[in-house]
């Protein structure tokens, strides 16, 4: 089939602005790095957007979907800079060699470390993409702003240090985040509709998230560690902390729940953000779908749910030393 | 792959019994051409059954992506492809030749595509399209072996999110976007699982280099390319074609789910 030039499907004036610049920054005219990267990349879409804030400038990108791309890129330079640590090349010595007895027990089992690689691989991707779209690290964070503890503190100490050194629970924590992100650019999609090629971007990173997510349930079932309601599937069953199917939340099990409890609950704001629960959809209600009456697990496990900004913030301020919002 | 090389025009559900429109039915199939079926037809038919996998009446079925109602119709009429597949999927010998921890996967993967059927049906109510009908002979082909069984779901699952991620963009009501997204992390979920089984232990095809570019974004494929798609599997008993292509300003390149290797 024909794939159609992505030049040819735009506004006739616009394409040949675009041309025109792309062919001014090969030729070694100035431009934000972020652009001379997306093109780099080859990524159309990603290319386009980048070429439209180097076209109108900064302001020309509407402050809604920036700021949408700016918190984006914070979840990712997290996930990213903790994988970073789990597999020993954080630039931060420290967090290497706090991951070190954990990272041992990955390489015993099959897969393990290049399924973290291949995750890893693509938080960095999502860091370079979002800054080529437009974001900005708005709140300076680089491998030293994180605690993975989940203490707020240099020294860590915090109710996740068992990640450190159990590689179950590291798992758990993995999947935590994972679905954290998930349910992050799920709650973010409608502020970006006004931007259809920024829409598709983050559409298109919302599910690499989800696929992370379902290979990490996949390792922790596999390694029997985890109980039955963690499907096989990939998929969440149930709400709250119970969604996580996490049988050991560690010496601190008060602090481990509540936090799962966040990431697998509802929100602040329940209508706009159910619990993963939630079995009514646009109105509809699965559990009276006639065609469709399988009982209330798979009702759960058929649809995921989205959280609204302040709810991640609430998740993932732990692990930020830095306050964000 | 939507060109209509000849069609038949069958009005009166009798007239599928008579021995000159059956001829004129082989005939049209055999050259790849379109049955097509009056509204009167339906009304003689009355309901019938979801899980079409046996009716032979081909149809063309077509979609209007210039709104929120065709897009969701055509996640309907992908919904109904991938429910009516695991359907047929869990009486397969493709089936019965996997592990009870794949045979986990497949059945959950049934229950949540029938909800998800099921959930767009209600939804659109009187603007939904016809109940599709699927090829038993063709279905049960891509079931038949552990192999061809895991294959196909991957394929299906990476088109769907294919699908999904660049359909999202038309659509024009955040309400229905949600909707959207709450079911792509789902088959993504589905497909990571899937891939999974079929990697070994490499541990990297869950979200393999064939689906999640350079720039870290997974596979995307407009309308036109996933119809064309759906269409060469030769499992739907007619044709899904667009009537009406979505806005032309909102296109972008695809990434189409690559054939499972």
């Amino acid at each position: 089939m024909e794939t159609p030039s992505l030049l040819d499907t735009i506004e006739p004036e616009l394409a040949e602005r675009i041309a025109a610049r792309t062919e001014d920054i090969r030729n070694g005219s100035p431009a934000r790095p972020g652009v001379v990267a997306a093109l780099g990349l080859a990524s159309v879409p990603i290319a386009l957007a980048a070429l439209s804030t180097d076209l109108y400038g900064q302001s020309g990108l509407p402050a809604s979907i920036k700021g949408v791309l700016d918190f984006a890129l914070a979840l990712e330079i997290f996930e990213n800079e903790f994988y970073k640590a789990v597999l020993g090349t954080s630039a931060v010595a420290a967090q290497n060699a706090a991951f070190a007895p954990v990272r041992a027990l990955a390489a015993t089992v099959p897969g393990a470390v290049a399924t973290l690689q291949q995750i890893q691989k693509h938080e960095t991707a999502h860091v370079a993409t979002l800054m080529a779209t437009g974001a900005t690290n708005v709140f300076n964070l680089d491998g030293t702003t994180f605690d993975f503890t989940g203490n707020r503190s240099a020294t860590g100490g915090g109710p996740f240090a068992k990640a450190t050194t159990d590689l179950a629970f590291l798992l758990e924590v993995a999947q935590g985040a994972e679905d954290t992100g998930v349910r992050a650019y799920k709650g973010q999609a409608a502020n970006l509709m006004s931007s259809s090629a920024i829409l598709e971007a983050a559409l298109r990173i919302h599910s690499v998230e989800a696929r992370h997510a379902s290979r990490i349930r996949r390792m922790r079932r596999a390694a029997a560690g985890a109980p039955s309601s963690v499907r096989y599937s990939g998929t969440v069953r149930g709400g709250g902390a119970a969604a996580a199917g996490a049988t050991d939340a560690g010496p601190n099990p008060t602090a481990v729940t509540a936090a799962f409890n966040l990431i697998y609950g509802a929100g602040a704001n329940s209508a706009t953000a159910p619990s993963e629960a939630n079995t009514t959809h646009a109105g509809v209600d699965i559990m009276s779908l006639a065609g469709a009456q399988f009982g209330i697990d798979a009702a759960q496990e058929a649809f995921d749910e989205p959280l609204d900004r302040a709810d991640v913030v609430a998740i993932v301020q732990p692990f930020f030393i830095p306050t964000i919002s | 792959m939507f060109d209509e090389k000849r069609a038949v025009v069958v009005q009166r559900a009798e007239l599928l019994c008579r021995a000159s429109t059956r001829r004129d039915f082989l005939k049209v199939l055999g050259v790849g051409g379109t049955i097509i079926m009056l509204p009167s037809l339906f009304t003689a038919c009355g309901d019938s059954t979801d899980n079409n996998v046996t009716n032979p009446v081909s149809t063309t079925y077509t979609l209007d992506l210039s709104n929120d109602t065709g897009i969701l119709n055509y996640a309907y009429a992908l919904e109904q492809l991938e429910a009516a597949y695991y359907t047929a999927a869990l009486a397969s010998a493709g089936f019965a030749a996997l592990s009870a921890n794949e045979q986990e996967v497949l059945a959950d993967l049934q229950k949540h595509e029938v909800i998800h059927r099921e959930f767009f049906k209600t939804v659109l109510g009187s603007s939904a399209i016809p109940t599709i009908n699927f090829n038993a002979t063709t279905v049960g082909a891509l079931t038949a072996t552990r192999s061809v069984l895991l294959s196909t779901s991957q394929l299906l699952e990476d088109t769907g999110v294919s699908a999904y991620n660049g359909a999202g963009k038309y659509l024009t009501s955040a309400a229905n976007l949600l909707v959207a997204g709450k079911i792509v992390s789902v088959e993504a979920r589905h497909a990571a699982a899937i891939r999974d089984i079929r990697d070994g232990t490499t541990g990297r095809l869950f979200a393999g280099d064939d689906v999640v570019n350079a720039a870290g974004l997974d596979v995307k494929a407009e309308p036109s390319t996933v119809g064309g798609a759906v269409n060469s599997l030769n499992v739907v008993v007619g044709t899904i074609a667009i009537g009406t292509q979505p806005d032309s300003g909102k296109k972008t390149a695809d990434q189409p789910a690559p054939t499972p290797t």
